[in-house]
């Protein structure tokens, strides 16, 4: 498969397609929003502000539905831009990817080693008596990488676990021995897993789906009704699990939140 | 799949940047657009509210004033009705009056032009007798007997009558 251009800088690893990637979801998630909100108007929205108006309704509509509006109204800010650049980060790599092959050893970026092209990786693959060449993915979707999924779950963990200690102290400690102490392990399972399913759910999806087209296009000729059907499907998929990952992390919100004082 | 940790760090910082960026940006001020035009909606409608119930009590006010005014008709055309009943009436009661008066008057005035009607004829024919008689009789008679005369002779002929 396709490796990632990673440099060492000084013992941090740099995926710099990761960094261009979100580099360029976010720009256009933030050109969007801007020239969206650019001439606001009250009585006479434009298209885009419309647009932005109906995603603002839906995910208000998604709160709504998961936990109390007056407390839930702070999260919408969230959740947009959730959708938003989750959504966009989907899309970006149906249309094409960027792959570099290199046959040499020590192929630099910025005058770093990518570590993929090291003479070290390259002799380890010769020993294995494999081609000794790497294939490097530039321009994908960088939530078909499972380490910015992770980043945006454990983001939401992080907020979930702070929202619940803050504003709900007692219930928070108490749901860990629902419905009896027994139940503990069980719980802190469930707490850890919510995160790793969270993440793993939209990584998986895309990366899936970029798999299969990597597929696909292998196919040459034949391989091009399979696409058009995949790929339109893939904008679907990519809708939806911008919808799944903000749901859930309204959902996450809303337990921790809740007080049971109602009940 | 590998999982990098420096990838998930920079992941959530981009995130993070990204989402304080729109909030400040773009979503703070959207927001309080559509909060404006909540609050716009919500005037006009209670406008629209104000204005209706004035309306009502508008129409409710002309229709009292509609109900009043025709009240204020019938009454004058009442009055009216019976004023002019009555001056009718006092009308027809002076005509009646005026009537009765002319017509005593008319009576009193054919009594009396009877009377000097025969006043006169009594004086015409007592000094036509006594021409005709003094013609006739050619008798020197007084005139003054001959009045008396005549005046006996009528009486006994108006006796009769």
């Amino acid at each position: 498969m396709h490796e990632s251009p990673i440099i060492n800088l000084g013992g941090f690893h740099l995926d710099l397609s990761v960094v261009l990637m979100l580099f360029v979801s976010s720009l256009i998630v933030f050109v969007l929003a801007i020239v969206a909100t650019r001439n606001l108007s009250v009585e006479n929205p434009g298209k885009l502000q419309n647009f932005m108006e109906w995603v603002v309704e839906f995910v208000q509509g998604l709160i709504s539905s998961t936990m109390d509006w007056k407390k839930g109204k702070a999260f919408v800010s969230l959740g947009m831009t959730l959708i938003l650049f989750i959504f966009v980060s989907n899309l970006l790599g149906l249309p094409f990817s960027v792959v570099t092959e290199h046959h040499h050893a020590d192929a630099k970026v910025f005058g770093q080693v990518i570590e993929a092209t090291s003479t070290a990786h390259f002799s380890q693959l010769e020993a294995e008596g494999k081609e000794a060449h790497a294939e490097l993915l530039w321009w994908k979707s960088p939530t078909a990488d499972a380490s910015v999924t992770m980043g945006l779950a454990i983001i939401i963990f992080i907020l979930c676990h702070y929202l619940g200690l803050v504003k709900n102290t007692k219930g928070y400690f108490k749901h860990y021995v629902q419905p009896y102490v027994i139940f503990l392990p069980i719980n802190l399972i469930e707490t850890l897993a919510k995160p790793l399913t969270h993440g793993m759910r939209l990584y998986a999806n895309i990366y899936a789906g970029e798999v299969l087209i990597t597929v696909l296009l292998g196919a040459g000729f034949w391989g091009i009704p399979g696409l058009v059907a995949w790929q339109g499907f893939s904008i679907f998929i990519g809708a939806i699990q911008a919808f799944v990952f903000t749901i859930l992390t309204m959902v996450y919100i809303g337990q921790m939140i809740e007080t049971h004082d109602e009940h | 799949m590998s999982i990098l940790w420096e990838n998930i760090v920079i992941s959530m910082v981009a995130f993070l940047i990204l989402f304080l960026l729109l909030s400040k940006y773009a979503f703070g001020p959207l927001f309080t657009v559509m909060e404006k035009r909540r609050e716009l909606v919500k005037q006009q409608l209670d406008e629209a509210a104000n204005s209706r119930t004035q309306a009502q009590a508008f129409v409710d006010e002309q229709k009292q004033a509609l109900a009043a005014a025709r009240k204020d008709a019938y009454d004058i055309i009442d009055q009216a009705k019976q004023t002019s009943v009555r001056q009718a009436d006092d009308i027809i009661a002076q005509a009646k009056n005026e009537t009765i008066r002319l017509k005593e008057e008319a009576a009193r005035d054919i009594v009396s032009e009877k009377n000097k009607a025969v006043e006169a004829l009594r004086n015409e024919v007592s000094s036509m007798s006594v021409a005709i008689a003094s013609k006739i009789l050619e008798k020197q008679v007084d005139e003054k007997d001959q009045s008396q005369l005549v005046d006996q002779y009528l009486k006994e002929v108006g006796g009769k009558q």
